[in-house]
């Protein structure tokens, strides 16, 4: 398969955003072609130059998201750019669609989230309401105007038909200014693609002008109401940079080289700016779109906006404004647009459900984490029988590791752990500091060592302090793993976490954990350690005297968290699950997609997996549209083991197709579900067990409605919680 | 802390601890990230009755002020949340960036050591436009003291003076701020240079050139007039380099004015009613200052200075100040040409500047070629245009047709344009 690795200050730099997921994802999957599109953000990211480029990386594009456009040199001629009347008309309808979305108010549409909301909450839907709230949702995203490529003259038809179910009158509002925004979204692409010169374009006094009348018009935002033109410069000079992707030559419209047309899925890290190459490809040549997001893009949107706002002069009130819904409306018809979307945690899910993504297009793909340092550690730890006695390591132990920083709460850990020391006198505490030369200045650390000085007052034998200050890299503590090893128990007092790390670290060592509930920590730990309230010194100290206690069941439960761990947060676990995922999104994907490019380009592609088989299409087709090993073998051995009736329903025609498939439901999370729920390696091998369930899928009337049904809605009450980067530290 | 009673509002206690956020947030979402990175929770939102952060934070955005949403019209926008910010976010990066690309971009880059030197200084602006006219004098001088030796002498001096000339009227108008840098800063704009050298070289020559050619013929180019005369207009080329001077301040002004009011305009109609004038008053005094300098060039030059009476050299002869209405005219056209493709490159409408330059030099080498063309057999039409205007005028009457009609044009079009907020942004946010 030819995947799209869409990027945004990301993979192929060095200092980018998961350029170590990427990294891992590409050596992993190497049975696939990829090739990978990047947009950097800044000159210094670019001067960092690339990652080592796995071999199998087949082309890299890249461009800048900053610095002045392409085609904007001295481009201001005597007649504003290169457009003509016609294409100025074009420019200003499109323009002018996009602004009037971008200034108008949210409220409106901030209702709709509550129905998908309440159909993606745990146990609430029946098996049939998922499916009907699927329904509408489909009709109205094919019914919507389409102004832009290759309009489909289905939409209105289908639309017509559809049946608008119980969210189809709320939602109306909302959805007409995304569909304005999506229409002049796209028409400004396709503008781009045939006359190029858009940055000149959205430079020129009359986007201003444009932009200006949509902030003053009535239901616009009440910050745009009060933009002066300053700050209506900065949001198109924004906007230019953000759209800076409708104008690349990355889609091989103009007789270059192939480009995105010619991959068989996109998959963008991330919903916004990086997002947008795909959501043309889509549009353009039905390339299926995969979106992942660790974090939440939109969210470091608010964040590094509230940043700017303090920073005097950087930013008003009303370019925040402007250019948060932009991008709140960017991210939203990217999760609309997207098959599937992958959460890292439940922290994004609920952000992502939030934004607008169905929740039944999202699956939670856990990151994965190297576990090969601390298999020594860990191994050892289960080996060790849980025997009756103590162990034989001397001082019941807890330890502490991290990056220490306000958020981390030390000082609640030292008032807990001195509650611990009435308890148990024995007690030792051990605080391991990972961050390094290059991390944060000493103060906070200092600070809880005076804090510790006070708690625990030195007595006259100084070797056995209670509280003792590590750094990994000092001969005590040479690796990590070996500061999981210094004690039994490990703890996290964190106040705010992501995806906590070092939780899992302790995990894979084998080790039992007590930590705040905060973040991702829930579904992490699962239930194999102590979970208690944050900033609550009692509550920590109960729990770390508990297992201190009875180190029988710390190892116990120690022994569950590295099995716990190594099923749900390897690197092979997340590399596996993304092999599913493509070839389940190409399975769902005609392989002959030339053919329908401009016919449909949302209807039908969610049909069902194989659902034209080699029987049904003319053998040449196959060889051109697959072209490549791994998706070849994957989809004749299907062939070869799907029974006749598929091929029954294939030879039927579309529109047996496109009823079949909305019966079928989507497959929703099944595959990855009965893995984590069942807690059995289900991505051993991913080729054999594709075509079982796939075939499985097949047979719609056969399975009961409801057990299906089940399978679809318990992997979201398992995942129900939150997320950071895999090698980052764990703050959101 | 888990236990501390929530007493009556607990969304009011939340309110107060996170005030400048609430504040500041444009969107409930804002709210919920940044409550996020705080540490609330839901089971704090819990607390406060709400089923997520989310609700929580719509619910905080409806209760708190936003002061900068509801101002009104005449308030300051920026002024307003960033004293209440809290230290708890670093600025980072931003804080530097807004006044990083202006600095090289502006001055620095294309002139080199010597530009960024002088520019450092706050009388530059003030000092650097009289620097033509300085080396211009210096170089009508060195003529004087040297020029009747020798032909090669002539050449020599007249070449490197006007190289010298060049070089500082380059330096000169990179003073002017040029609006966009990242538009404009696409290298060195070599044909609007060349199309001003000849502008300016047919207002030295031009019309001595027509006249030669109307009379002689083409002999009468390298014939015994040519060589000799060296500078045929002395008073031309000193007005013209005085007038560098007032047509880079009023530029100047005019750019960094404009750029003022735009800071406090409300509305794109509320600025281009007030730039209009700026750009009125720029145009009206560099017209008013074209031919007065031009004027008190031919004084100086043909007065106290005395220049060229002994070679006998310029067209008028004994008297220097008998031709220098006609003279001055086409300069002052030229002159106001120029001053219009200045102001148009420096808010970066390059191809419209580089249209009406080119336009007029072409009309100009028209009308020079249609001279010689028409003594073709068959093509006698062709000159008769030429030949009317000259008649009925002068031969200044070609340059001050051309280089009006343009300068009318590109006026006519900067008026339009450079009232326009897009012609005056800089970058103002940072990547």
């Amino acid at each position: 398969m030819r995947i799209a690795l869409l990027t945004e200050g990301g993979y192929p730099y060095v200092r980018g955003e998961s350029a170590l997921w990427c990294d891992r994802l590409l050596r992993g999957l190497d049975g696939h072609e990829f090739a990978v599109f990047a947009l950097s953000r800044s000159a210094r990211q670019e001067e960092t130059g690339w990652c080592e480029l796995p071999p199998g990386v087949t082309l890299v594009r890249t461009a800048p998201l900053w610095g002045p456009g392409p085609g904007t040199q001295g481009a201001r001629g005597l007649a504003g750019g290169a457009y003509g009347r016609r294409e100025k008309r074009r420019f200003r309808e499109h323009f002018a669609a996009l602004a009037e979305a971008v200034c108008a108010n949210h409220a409106d549409a901030d209702p709709r989230t509550g129905p998908l909301e309440r159909t993606g909450s745990p146990g609430t839907p029946g098996p049939d309401a998922g499916d009907r709230s699927d329904r509408p949702r489909r009709s109205d995203r094919t019914d919507r105007p389409a102004g832009g490529l290759s309009a489909p003259a289905v939409g209105g038809a289908q639309g017509a038909h559809g049946p608008l179910g119980a969210h189809g009158e709320g939602r109306a509002p909302a959805d007409g200014q995304a569909d304005r925004f999506a229409a002049g979204l796209y028409g400004l692409a396709e503008l781009a693609a045939e006359r190029g010169g858009l940055a000149t374009a959205l430079r020129s006094e009359s986007a201003v002008r444009i932009l200006e009348s949509a902030c003053r018009a009535p239901g616009a935002l009440p910050a745009a109401h009060a933009a002066q033109v300053p700050d209506l410069l900065a949001v198109t000079e924004r906007l230019e940079r953000a759209l800076r992707p409708l104008s690349l030559d990355w889609y091989g419209q103009r007789g270059e080289e192939p480009g995105l047309s010619a991959a068989d899925l996109c998959h963008a890290v991330g919903a916004g700016p990086a997002a947008l190459p795909g959501l043309l490809a889509k549009r353009a040549f039905g390339v299926p779109l995969l979106i992942t997001e660790y974090g939440v893009r939109l969210r470091e949107h608010y964040l590094t906006s509230a940043v700017g706002a303090v920073a005097r002069g950087v930013a008003g009130a009303p370019v925040r404004a402007l250019l948060a819904s932009f991008q709140r409306r960017l991210a939203r018809e990217a999760y609309e647009q997207a098959e599937l979307i992958t959460p890292g945690n439940s922290h994004a899910r609920r952000w992502q459900v939030r934004c607008g993504a169905d929740s039944a297009r999202l699956r939670t793909v856990y990151p994965g984490m190297d576990a090969a340092p601390f298999d020594a550690v860990g191994e050892q730890v289960t080996d060790l029988p849980p025997a009756d006695g103590a162990r034989p390591a001397g001082a019941p132990t807890l330890v502490w590791v991290g990056t220490s920083s306000p958020a981390k709460d030390l000082g609640t850990l030292l008032h807990a752990f001195a509650r611990v020391r009435e308890a148990v006198p024995t007690a030792r505490l051990r605080i391991v500091e990972t961050a390094g030369p290059g991390g944060p200045d000493g103060t906070y650390l200092a600070h809880c060592r005076a804090l510790a000085e006070r708690l625990f007052p030195p007595g006259a034998r100084k070797a056995e302090r209670p509280v003792t200050f590590e750094e990994v890299g000092t001969p005590a503590v040479p690796t990590p793993a070996d500061a999981y090893a210094l004690g039994g128990v490990v703890v996290l007092s964190s106040v705010v976490e992501g995806f906590p790390v070092s939780l899992v670290e302790a995990m894979f060592c084998g080790r039992a954990t007590v930590s705040t509930d905060v973040g991702a920590a829930l579904e992490v730990v699962g239930g194999t350690g102590l979970l208690v309230p944050p900033r609550d010194p009692r509550a920590l100290a109960e729990a770390c005297a508990d297992l201190l206690r009875d180190p029988a069941r710390a190892a116990r439960l120690g022994a569950a968290a590295r099995a716990r761990a190594l099923e749900l947060f390897t690197v092979r676990q997340n590399v596996e699950s993304f092999r599913g995922i493509y070839l389940e999104l190409i399975s769902r994907h005609r392989v002959g997609r030339e053919d329908t490019v401009c016919e449909d380009p949302a209807g039908e592609d969610a049909g069902r997996p194989f659902a034209r088989p080699a029987e049904a299409h003319l053998p040449g087709r196959w060889a051109s549209g697959t072209g490549n090993g791994s998706t070849g073998s994957t989809t004749s051995s299907a062939a070869s083991s799907v029974v006749c009736g598929v091929t029954a329903h294939a030879v039927s025609g579309a529109e047996g197709l496109r009823t079949g498939s909305r019966s079928g439901g989507r497959p929703g999370g099944t595959k990855v579900a009965g893995g984590s729920l069942a807690h059995v390696p289900s991505w051993a091998s991913a080729e054999r067990a594709a075509p079982e369930e796939t075939a499985a899928r097949r047979l719609p009337a056969e399975r009961p409605v409801g057990q299906r049904a089940a399978t679809d809605e318990r992997p979201v009450a398992e995942w129900a919680a939150v997320g950071a980067e895999p090698g980052e530290a764990t703050a959101p | 802390m888990t236990t501390r009673p929530a007493a009556g509002d607990p969304v009011r206690v939340l309110l107060r601890s996170h005030r400048a956020l609430c504040e500041r947030a444009v969107d409930p979402l804002e709210i919920a990230a940044g409550l996020e990175a705080s540490g609330v929770t839901d089971r704090t939102a819990a607390r406060c009755r709400h089923r997520d952060v989310f609700s929580l934070a719509e619910e905080m955005y409806a209760r708190a002020p936003h002061p900068e949403a509801h101002a009104g019209p005449f308030t300051e926008t920026y002024a307003g949340p960033v004293p209440h910010a809290p230290a708890g976010p670093p600025a980072g990066p931003p804080a530097g960036s807004p006044a990083g690309p202006r600095a090289p971009g502006d001055t620095r880059r294309s002139t080199g050591a010597m530009g960024a030197e002088w520019s450092s200084y706050r009388g530059a602006p003030l000092v650097l436009p009289l620097l033509p006219a300085l080396l211009c004098a210096g170089t009508l001088a060195w003529l004087v003291l040297f020029g009747g030796s020798h032909a090669a002498v002539w050449a020599t001096l007249c070449a490197v003076g006007a190289a010298v000339v060049l070089g500082s009227v380059i330096v000169a108008v990179r003073l002017v701020p040029r609006v966009p840098p990242a538009v404009g800063t696409a290298g060195f704009p070599t044909g609007l240079f060349l199309c001003a050298c000849w502008l300016t070289g047919y207002a030295l020559y031009g019309d001595r050139l027509l006249e030669g050619q109307l009379g002689g013929g083409p002999e009468s180019l390298g014939g015994p007039g040519f060589p000799s005369p060296g500078i045929p207009s002395p008073g031309v080329a000193f007005g013209l380099s005085l007038a560098v001077a007032p047509a880079v301040w009023c530029a100047r002004g005019f750019a960094l004015a404009a750029r003022r009011r735009l800071a406090g305009s409300r509305s794109l109609e509320e600025f281009a009613s007030g730039v209009r004038p700026l750009l009125a008053l720029a145009v009206c005094a560099v017209a008013v200052s074209l031919p007065a300098l031009q004027w008190a060039a031919h004084a100086l030059v043909g007065g106290p200075l005395g220049l060229f009476g002994a070679d006998g050299a310029p067209a008028g002869g004994a008297d220097p100040l008998a031709g220098w209405q006609s003279a001055a005219a086409g300069a002052a056209a030229c002159g106001m040409l120029l001053f219009a493709a200045l102001l148009l490159t420096a808010h970066g409408f390059r191809h419209a500047a580089f249209a009406g330059l080119a336009s007029a030099c072409a009309l100009e080498a028209l009308a020079l070629l249609s001279v010689p063309a028409a003594r073709l057999p068959g093509l006698a039409v062709l000159g008769r245009p030429v030949e009317l205007l000259v008649a009925h005028h002068s031969a200044t009457a070609l340059p001050v047709a051309a280089c009006g009609c343009a300068a009318l044009v590109l006026l006519a079009y900067a008026a339009t344009v450079l009232a326009g907020a897009s012609a005056h942004h800089r970058e103002a946010v940072p990547a």
